[in-house]
């Protein structure tokens, strides 16, 4: 399936952060942003949901069963430990698009 | 596969869907694509837009060569799930010698010189994205890769710095290569939007 439309890489990435970072779910926003920022080298959350999401940052090969289950049990749901996964995997791709596009624009914006 | 819910499918709809299309493709269903069908609002539909965007809509790059970029991708942050799927995906274009030869060392790979430049700029961005420079981009430009195409690797980039994140920590069952080969032509038959 080809589509024609060219992509609008920004806008799809800011209507995916906007859904899964600002929007309804099982977890609380702030736990979803905090995962996010965390898989990035940001700032420590409360057991259990730091040591899965440092993880998923900074090697998810690295992810054991108990760091999952630990999630798992602290929001009694697998809805919502869904979502603190993909959250952190969403912080660590979104600062990858934001730095490729950062060393881009500064080619695009230096002088000739 | 770590959370049940997503192996077995949230609602009888998607549990009877999963065991239908492993029925009819007699083949276990890739765990890529159960998530695709788990919880879906919150997460596959806007990750499935922006991701056949990238992977298939208009760009400068083949399909095989974005796929190819996945699976390096996948490569520097061990998935092996995600080298297997997207490594499978680009050799149905690329000759299967040509994508094994670029999970080994890309530089010394039968590929294009923008490619290799690409993957170059790529494999910083993936494991040192701190450390990304303009000159590393303007390397690729002036390899021949325009602002645009370059932009749209850094968008599959970023994917599947996301896919190979939750893919390994929900611990993706990782198919045989036959059962890669046969979803890969699934993939290249619909797409990723889910």
């Amino acid at each position: 399936m080809i589509t024609t439309t060219p992509p609008d890489h920004r806008a799809l990435a800011e209507a995916l952060r906007r859904r899964v970072l600002d929007g309804p779910g099982e977890t609380d926003r702030a736990v979803r942003q905090a995962a996010a920022q965390r898989a990035t080298g940001g700032p420590a959350m409360d057991a259990p949901y730091d040591d899965l999401a440092r993880q998923i940052g900074e090697s998810a090969a690295g992810v054991t069963d108990e760091q999952v289950a630990s999630v798992l049990r602290a929001t009694g749901s697998e809805r919502a430990a869904f979502e603190v996964i993909v959250a952190a995997a969403l912080g660590a791709g979104l600062l990858r698009w934001r730095q490729g596009i950062k060393a881009l624009g500064e080619v695009a914006d230096a002088p000739a | 596969m770590r959370l049940h819910e997503i192996e077995r499918g949230d609602g009888i709809f998607n549990k009877m869907l999963i065991g239908f299309i492993s029925l009819v493709s007699r083949m276990r269903l890739p765990d890529a694509a159960r998530v695709a069908f788990y919880h879906k609002d919150f997460f596959a539909t806007p990750m499935g837009v922006w991701t056949q965007a990238a992977m298939r809509g208009p760009s400068a790059w083949s399909v095989s060569e974005r796929e190819l970029m996945a699976a390096l991708v996948a490569k520097w942050n061990s998935c092996a799930f995600c080298v297997g799927a997207h490594g499978a995906v680009a050799a149905k274009e690329i000759q299967r010698s040509a994508v094994d030869a670029a999970l080994v060392d890309f530089r010394a790979a039968p590929i294009s010189e923008s490619l290799k430049a690409t993957l170059a700029f790529l494999e910083i961005l993936t494991l040192r994205p701190m450390e990304l420079t303009a000159e590393d981009a303007r390397v690729v430009l002036h390899a021949g890769v325009s602002s645009e195409a370059l932009r749209d690797a850094i968008a599959v980039c970023a994917l599947f710095s996301i896919v190979t994140r939750y893919a390994d920590a929900l611990d993706f069952a990782i198919p045989t290569a036959d059962e890669f080969d046969r979803a890969a032509s699934m993939l290249l038959k619909r797409g990723y939007a889910s």
